[in-house]
Order: structure tokens, then sequence, then C-alpha cells
């Protein structure tokens, strides 16, 4: 079976940038509160008529670009989002349209902060089996019309915000190089602890005024953080010796570490517990928020800018969060 | 080397008349992946395999449990399946093909040896039953299929398939709200008192689509299968609208005996629909070891696809 390989990386932030200090305009929170809990200084809110599927579009087509391919090239789109532009169909079909192609099969992944990675895993095996040659991945949130920013929700608003981030899947012909591996996770059991319940299948009817606004309004993310911070700092470490040991190589072999950005205290302490060195790990946290999908194809991207992944470097992508779900993959690059 | 359906499962709930039509309808409070445990623990049965042997979960819906995390994760937790992946993907009617491809994948790879793929909806938490929604309302129904997937041997096993996606027609059936792309608030009290929360559906387009995408894609597959029409033991065939299913069958020459609408007798239940309606049938001895179908769908996305495999 022939190996695959990231062609190509793409990036979209929207222009606006909010400060921790233009939250505490709206909630009880400060700027040392939220450096403190998260490590987050700033992130980007989109405006206007902008979805996960408009950012997407600009991320692919710079990831097509840097890959020296044409959207009429893709054979396959992926999309991973918990945020898609409209309610149904997935969000995957709006970036299609957008790109100015049609086609090919184009459907949505729906796993949260490990989105990304149980996408990458799925282009990875299309190429392996050689069903395509070239599969676009695209991870996009827009968080922010979607986040509480009253004192009610302040404890998750501060910690989104919106970007994309593409790759684009092609075979690699050296079978010691591209994707090593994927390791795909889930535990239903704590899916209550990091969720958005409304609308709900599972309630009749599965939306109602009162879960839109009101005392009680459901459409908002909840989290307890305490929960998500004890499984983060044990199932990240896990899944990335997982994939390590899957290989025959230990965190010693590992070049670059690339979390999804949840939280930089969570990536600190993952990192501790590898007992990796600084440079052995990328964080842009402070910049961004955590934008879910899109998180790890941005810090991918600014990683290769940055100069930190070098030709032959061992690279590990690793995520964990609602679901609960956690993912990796190794990438000889 | 082939993937295969190991096991098959269905559940339907009891049917109910809404507005003038008896459709399958979860009456209790629960979501698609409550409806899928008890038809995925009668396809590892018939699999003959225990829950520990399940090594991944595909969830295909368009009515997930709650907005976020998916429904794999729900059906998970009650299946007990420890802590294998569990993917949700969203291709609306043609869910479970993409299911299927993306599952044949990670077989064929050798990545997983027992996938459950599976297609579950619960349509009537969000349709609209007043008189607006009557028609539309009219048109589903809910329900759960699951599919075993692993390793093939001999002439069992997928052997052709064919899924695709025009995103061009994505506003001509749909559910627009809650919609991300709505800016400063995604959902507000007007958008639901207009009813933006609901799904509509532009009928002559969906249906001269449905006409034109089924029979290509059943060629495709076909095609790829190197298998001709003749050699189908049975065209499972799922569209909205019925009399589409019809047009396609009678346009491809099978006969009533070799043709299965699974929206003539349980109203559309989309992802649902070929799992259940192939479950059905190995259930009533109707199909067996050894038969080949062509299972089809197409509709909101637009997505559509076709798979050929021997059971």
């Amino acid at each position: 079976m022939r190996n695959s390989r990231i062609l190509g990386v793409g990036r979209y932030v929207p222009e606006r940038v909010v400060t921790n200090d233009e939250l505490a305009a709206c909630m009880d929170t400060s700027d040392e509160w939220i450096q403190q809990r998260t490590g987050i200084r700033q992130r980007h809110f989109s405006d206007g008529w902008t979805g996960a599927a408009d950012m997407g579009a600009e991320a692919a087509r710079e990831a097509l670009d840097r890959a020296g391919l044409r959207a009429e090239d893709i054979q396959c789109i992926v999309f991973a989002t918990l945020s898609p532009d409209v309610d149904m169909p997935a969000s995957a079909c709006l970036l299609q349209h957008r790109l100015g192609v049609a086609g090919m099969p184009a459907f949505d992944v729906r796993n949260q902060c490990s989105g990304f990675l149980y996408g990458l895993a799925i282009a990875d095996k299309f190429v392996k089996t050689a069903t395509y040659d070239r599969v676009l991945l695209v991870g996009s949130e827009v968080h922010s019309t979607g986040i509480d920013l009253t004192n009610r929700g302040r404890e998750v608003a501060v910690i989104f915000g919106d970007g994309a981030g593409a790759v684009v899947v092609g075979p690699e012909a050296d079978a010691r190089r591209g994707i090593l591996s994927t390791h795909l996770h889930a535990e239903g059991k704590f899916a209550e602890k990091l969720w958005l319940e409304s609308p709900a299948s599972r309630s009749r009817p599965r939306l109602t005024e009162e879960m839109i606004s009101g005392p009680d309004a459901r459409i908002f993310p909840k989290m307890e953080g305490r929960y998500v911070f004890r499984h983060a700092v044990t199932r990240f470490p896990e899944v990335i010796r997982e994939a390590l040991g899957a290989n025959g190589l230990t965190t010693r072999d590992l070049s670059l570490l690339i979390p999804h950005q949840a939280n930089l205290r969570i990536s600190q302490m993952v990192a501790m517990g590898l007992e990796l060195s600084e440079d052995q790990v990328f964080n842009n946290i402070d910049r961004y928020g955590n934008t879910t999908a899109g998180s790890i194809p941005i810090a991918l991207y600014e990683a290769l800018e940055a100069g930190r992944i070098r030709d032959g470097g061992l690279l590990c992508l690793a995520a964990f969060g609602a679901g609960f779900t956690w993912a990796s993959a190794l990438i000889r690059w | 080397m082939r993937a295969t359906i190991l096991g098959l499962g269905h559940h339907l709930p009891p049917e109910v008349d809404t507005v003038g039509v008896r459709r399958p309808i979860a009456v209790d409070p629960v979501g698609p992946s409550t409806l899928a445990v008890p038809a995925a623990n009668q396809a590892l049965a018939q699999a003959g395999l225990s829950v520990e042997a399940v090594d991944f979960i595909v969830f295909a819906t368009m009515t997930p449990d709650v907005t976020f995390p998916g429904a794999g994760c729900f059906f998970q937790d009650q299946m007990g399946c420890a802590t294998v992946g569990a993917l949700d993907i969203r291709a609306q009617c043609a869910g479970f093909l993409f299911g299927l491809v993306i599952a044949d994948q990670f077989v064929k790879a050798g990545v997983y040896a027992h996938i459950l793929v599976i297609g579950a909806e619960v349509h009537s938490a969000g349709l609209d039953y007043s008189e607006r929604g009557a028609r539309l309302a009219a048109l589903y129904g809910d329900g759960a299929g699951v599919a075993v997937i692993g390793r093939g041997d001999g002439n069992r096993g997928l052997r052709g398939a064919a899924i695709h996606t025009d995103g061009r027609h994505h506003d001509r059936f749909w559910c627009e709200y809650p919609a991300s792309r709505q800016h400063p608030v995604r959902m507000t009290p007007e958008n639901f008192r207009e009813g933006r929360h609901f799904i509509t559906m532009d009928i002559d387009a969906v249906r001269t689509f449905g006409e034109q995408s089924l029979p290509a894609v059943i060629a495709e597959a076909l095609q790829a299968a190197e298998m001709s029409p003749e050699q189908i033991d049975r065209f499972i065939i799922s569209h909205v609208l019925v009399d589409v299913a019809e047009t396609v069958a009678k346009g491809l020459n099978v006969a009533s005996s070799r043709l299965n609408i699974p929206g003539a007798r349980h109203g559309h239940l989309t992802a649902a629909a070929l799992p259940t309606a192939l479950s059905e049938e190995v259930v009533a001895g109707t199909l067996g070891g050894g038969d080949t179908v062509c299972l089809a769908a197409a509709g909101a996305g637009f997505a559509w696809g076709a798979a050929v495999l021997t059971l």
C-alpha cells in the first residue's frame, strides 16, 4: 500500500482582533485572569455574513496554491467543523460551491476538537488505498456567533476564536515518509462535560424559543472545565505515546509536537509530562484562542512558516476535546 | 481484499399517525444514538461478534442527539464500546453510503477489523407539523440501520461504489438555521418565529436531480463492480420522493421482485433507509449470503451515491 503526505497547507483568520480587554468590557473578566488560566491574549472574530465554509474556502485556496494545484484537481472534500454555516446540508457542500467545483464527494466530520485529526485519518486512508490522489481537508470554525458574551457564558466565551486551516493530502512515494499512522478515540460517557445541547433531536421538539433565549438558553456551549482539564492531561500523552509506540519511536525522536490549541496550561502540562523541551512543542493559542477544528492546521501553517518543521523531521499532531474525543497522527515530514 | 457486511440490524419505533399518514415515530424523547443501539446489537449478533470486537464507529445522521458532540459519542457510551473512535459524518440522504465508503478505506488499509456503520435519524423532533409544514412532515420517518463492516472473503463484499456531491444546490433542500454565518447571533427568536429552523425543499429541483443522478450513479457503481444490471438480485433505492425511486427503477427495467423502495413503507429514513431495508430483507429471508445488491440514494447537498455488494 502506498503512503500519503501533506502536499500543502493554508490558513485564514478574519481581520478583526478581539483582545481580552474588549471581552472584559461585556463580562466580569480581565486580561490577567484569561491569560493566567488559558494563555490567550487575543482571538479573531469574523463579521458580516461569514460562515465556516467561507473562511475554509480561503484557507483551501492557499493550501491548493502551495501544493501547486487547482480546485478542479480535488477528488474529495472533507470538512471538519462544529459550527456549520447552516444546520443542513453539510458545510462541505457550501465550501465546494465557494470553490466553484462540483461532482467530487464532500462531507462533514463532526468530531469537535479532534475533528481535523479524524478528517486527516480519513484523507490518509483514501490516499493509501489509492481511491483518491488529492483530498482536501479543511478545519474551520465561526464560534463568535454561538457563544454567550455575558457573565453567564464567560467561562467558555473567553476561550474560543474564529479561524480556518486546510491541507491537501496526496500520495508519497517514499514508504518511510509522510503520514505514518493515525489514532482515533472517543469516550461518550463524558459527552455532556463539554457540549452544546440545542437543537437536540433527543428533545421533543428539538428546538423551542425557550432554548434560544431567556434564562435557560441551551444554544450556547457549556463546559465543566475541571473535568476537561483532567482528562486532557491524561489522554494527550497517552495518544501521543500510542502513535510513537506504533512506529517503534519514542518522545526523544520527536522533532515537533503540535497539540490542538485548547488551553496553554494543558499544552504545558502535556509537554512536561512527556519531558519535551520547549523547542519540541508549538503553541500559538495566545493569538487565536481555541479555534477547535481549525487550530491544528493553523498551527501547522505557522510552524512551517517559522521553520520549525524540517525535511525528515518527525511531527506529531494530537488533539483532545468534546465528546470526549481524542486523536493523534504521526508524520515524517 | 474487499470490505464486507458481516451483520445487519435495524430498529424502527412503532408507527404513529401524525399528519394523516402512519410513520415510525420515536415518541419517547430519545435521539438517533438510542435507536441505533438495538439495531447494532442485532447486527453484532448476526455477525457472531461481541461488543468488544468493535474497533471503530461511523455514525451518519442529519438529526444528531445534540448539537455537539456527535451522535457517535452518545452511541458509543450506550453500547459500552470502551474508548474506540466514534466518527460522526454529515452527508444527508447519502450518509450511509458515504459511511460505507469511509469504513471500506479503514478495512482495506488494515487499520480496523470490525466497524459499525450506522445510519440513524429522529426526524420527528424537527418537523413542522403545522398546516404549513404538513406536506414535508408526511414524508419522513424515524429509524436506525446498522451494518458491521469487516474483511471479506471469496466473493463476498463491496464490489464497487461511487459517491458524489454538488454543493451548488445546497439551498434547494436544506434546514437553514441555526446558521453560524449569521452575525452576531446564529439563531434569534425572530428566525425561530419565522420557522427558519425547519427543512424546506424545492420539490421540482430535488425530483429532477434525483431522476438524473440516480441512474448515472447506479451505472457508475455497476461499472466499478464490473457487473450488469441483470446480475443484481435487489436494487434498493432511497429518495425522499418515492415516485423518483419508482421512475429510476422503471428506467433500469427492474421488475418489482428485484426492487426495494424503503420510502414506500416507512417514509424517508434518510441515512437509515438503506441499512434498514437491507436488514429487513435479511431478517425476512428474502436476501441472504451470495446475493448481490445495489444500494442507491440521492438527496440534500445535493449528495448522492451507489454501492454494489455481495452479501
